[in-house]
């Protein structure tokens, strides 16, 4: 069974900060890193491989830079990398991207018929969950998105069960392969890579392909592929200005000053909740 | 046709034809081909017979005769002509057998860019037996309400509500295209867009039109929620966007509104479809919360990781008619369950009051909550993050400052009441 893991390698957005004083972001010495949904979507196409016998082949498309992230996911027990990074893919949407790795997956698919396709449910820089689905409607392929567990998979009937994370609960749901799955951060915990895997990634070679290597149409890929268009970026307007009270300099009024003020200003608030309370489970 | 050992058919290079662009190596997905004195040659062993290469020559200098399944392509292609599209709609999410508060939500919204449009509202409507749904889809606002009623559409997958939609969308050319952005919104979102070959934006939280370019305007936070972008979509339609639930404002029932409802066909797709075996709901796993609706949250974070003082904060939450969540690593110390996570990694909350205790406002936390109505900070630190975003701080040992909110509460809340009453 050969399963392929589409990743991103993204801004670790945790370390991203503002500055207090000019509100900018402050980008300098923030890390990248592989987005830690596809982590999970990796871990769990590499055990499923180990139980069924299969490989995994891992794709990214990206700057040259990205081959690290390939090569923590190589780590992980991924057997093959493949980076797909070509100037013309810049300025990729959601829509220019699925079409690139779905290219690629056909690729891959001529020369080992996949099985399988993981993604990660999003990737915490953009959040869209986008790819993930339009990469299963290009391939025609089964999607199960947010996917938090494998209940089983028959290679015999070619056929999967999962269950999904959905509003209000959870479903199961079982369909044929070849299927795209995303993941839930509660699929799988990627292991730390042992000594032998850590020394593999770092010396294995990744395949590099370009747009012509995927057979992509100029007009279908990075900035011309993407409908949508960003017209200006800014920072949110900050919250806060908000009143302190600080139970260590004034002692035992603070917290019946907080309650005068809020009980004061936020009367119409309370009213609602209150008026509410009856009916709140509705 | 040549055949190899192995009996695959194969491709064959006529040298005479060949120009030497090497762009069947390229698409040669198992490196069968190599330039042999300037012309492509192909070894019969490694050649699987997939015929890329033969796609790929812009002479017709390979031979090759094999039957091929040709896969249609999914994707519209090219920009559309944008005139012909008009009216704003909103995909009516069922959920358990009803309107879902976010499409009517979203309802609310189309009505203001409509208004700016000078063109009508219209509600998709999928599902069995959902004429109730469409006549509170116009008491919402709508004023066309296009039906397909199914029972395949009774439950949903997405190739079929994909199928479904992107058919609609076809026919009723809406210029404008909402979804909430519940599981199933954002799931039928990507596959609607892909279909369509049309931009979508996940997310957004501000929603507007350029009157003079006739464009929506779609805002989304970015970057894990540090920096807004707003992106638009020139050139296709319809301009898509998922919205999250309780972003935009429920707007009034009328339930005297008129309103049309149009059936349309539905043709179900011919694919084996995959078959739903169980719901289980969440409310059985998690003790019937649901942080995401709970109108007042009490958020325990790691300055408050402390089994013993649960009670405590259960008290103040119950009193004020909320619900106890948490910050991620509540959840990892095993405190409480995944489910009460707010933040990127969790649930995204905008509760009417959101009372965080110990929780300092990591960036990953604070964009799964910026939304909420007013925000209070307990905490020992003024500098954090959180007191920082919040309307109220309170500065000190929570273990001091939440009794004597509770006592406050009871105190107070009681005069409330009676004048409110």
């Amino acid at each position: 069974m050969h399963i392929v893991a589409c990743i991103k390698q993204v801004p670790d957005t945790a370390q991203v900060k503002i500055d207090p004083e000019t509100k900018t972001l402050i980008r300098t010495g923030v890390e990248s890193i592989c987005n830690p949904y596809d982590l999970v979507a990796v871990e769990a196409a590499v055990q499923l491989a180990e139980k069924y016998s299969g490989k995994v082949t891992v794709i990214t498309m990206g700057p040259p830079q990205a081959e690290s992230a390939l090569r923590d996911c190589l780590a992980l027990g991924a057997q093959q990398a493949i980076l797909l990074s070509d100037r013309a893919f810049a300025g990729a949407d959601t829509l220019a991207t699925s079409y690139t790795l779905a290219q690629a997956i056909n690729k891959i698919n001529d020369a080992d018929p996949v099985s399988l396709v993981l993604c990660g449910k999003q990737a915490i820089d953009g959040d869209t969950a986008q790819v993930g689905p339009g990469i299963a409607t290009r391939l025609g392929y089964n999607q199960f998105t947010y996917v938090a567990e494998v209940i089983g998979l028959d290679p015999a009937s070619n056929t999967i069960t999962v269950r999904r994370e959905i509003e209000g609960g959870s479903e199961v749901i079982e369909g044929k392969l070849p299927a795209v799955l995303t993941a839930e951060l509660n699929l799988a915990a990627p292991r730390y890579a042992s000594l032998p895997e850590l020394v593999r990634s770092l010396r294995q070679e990744i395949k590099v392909w370009g747009a012509r290597d995927v057979a992509a149409l100029p007009e279908q890929v990075g900035l011309k592929g993407s409908p949508t268009m960003v017209r200006e970026i800014f920072v949110p307007p900050a919250r806060g200005g908000g009143q302190v009270f600080d139970t260590n300099e004034d002692k035992g009024n603070a917290v019946a000053g907080f309650l005068d003020t809020f009980f004061g200003k936020e009367q119409r608030l309370l009213e609602e909740l209150l008026a509410k309370d009856g009916h709140a489970q509705e | 046709m040549p055949k190899n050992s192995r009996g695959r058919e194969i491709a064959e290079v006529i040298p005479d034809k060949c120009i030497g662009c090497q762009l069947c190596l390229a698409a040669c997905p198992v490196d069968a081909i190599v330039m042999d004195k300037g012309v492509a040659k192909i070894d019969p062993e490694k050649c699987t017979g997939c015929g890329k290469c033969v796609d790929v020559c812009p002479v017709n200098s390979i031979l090759f005769e094999k039957v091929r399944k040709k896969k249609k392509p999914v994707v519209a292609a090219g920009p559309v002509p944008v005139s012909e599209y008009g009216g704003v709609a909103v995909f009516i999410e069922i959920h358990q057998d009803k309107g879902a508060e976010v499409a009517w939500e979203l309802v609310g919204k189309a009505r203001e860019l409509a208004e700016k449009l000078g063109t009508p509202v219209l509600g998709f409507l999928f599902g069995s037996n959902v004429e109730p749904v469409a006549r509170e889809a116009i008491a919402y606002g709508c004023d066309t309400v296009y039906v397909m009623d199914n029972p395949l559409l009774q439950t949903y997958l997405p190739k079929v509500y994909g199928k479904a939609l992107a058919e609609m969308c076809q026919q009723v050319k809406p210029e404008i295209l909402l979804l909430g952005a519940t599981p199933l919104g954002r799931d039928l979102a990507s596959v609607v867009a892909t279909v369509l070959g049309t931009g979508l934006t996940a997310d957004c939280t501000g929603l507007d039109i350029d009157a003079q370019e006739r464009l929506l305007l779609m805002t989304r936070p970015t970057f894990g929620g540090n920096i807004m972008a707003t992106i638009l979509c020139r050139n296709y339609r319809p301009q898509m966007s998922t919205v999250r639930p309780r972003v935009m404002r429920l707007p009034k029932k009328d339930l005297s509104r008129q309103g049309e409802i149009k059936p349309v066909a539905f043709v179900p797709p011919q694919d084996e479809l995959p078959r739903i075996i169980e719901f289980i709901p969440r409310a059985a796993e998690i003790g019937g919360v649901d942080i995401t609706r709970a109108p007042v949250l009490v958020v325990v974070g790691k300055g408050a990781c402390n089994p013993q003082h649960m009670p405590m904060f259960e008290e103040l939450a119950h009193l004020m008619g909320g619900a106890v969540a948490c910050s991620r690593p509540v959840v990892e110390s095993g405190l409480l369950p995944y489910v009460r996570q707010v933040g990127q990694t969790g649930r995204t909350v905008a509760p009417k009051i959101y009372i965080g205790v110990g929780v300092s406002g990591a960036v990953q936390h604070l964009v799964g909550m910026q939304g909420s109505e007013k925000i209070i900070a307990i905490n020992t630190d003024r500098n954090a993050p959180m007191v920082q975003i919040a309307d109220y701080a309170l500065i000190g040992d929570y273990l001091k400052i939440v009794p004597e909110l509770i006592k406050g509460f009871e105190a107070r809340a009681t005069g409330v009441k009676g004048a409110g009453a």
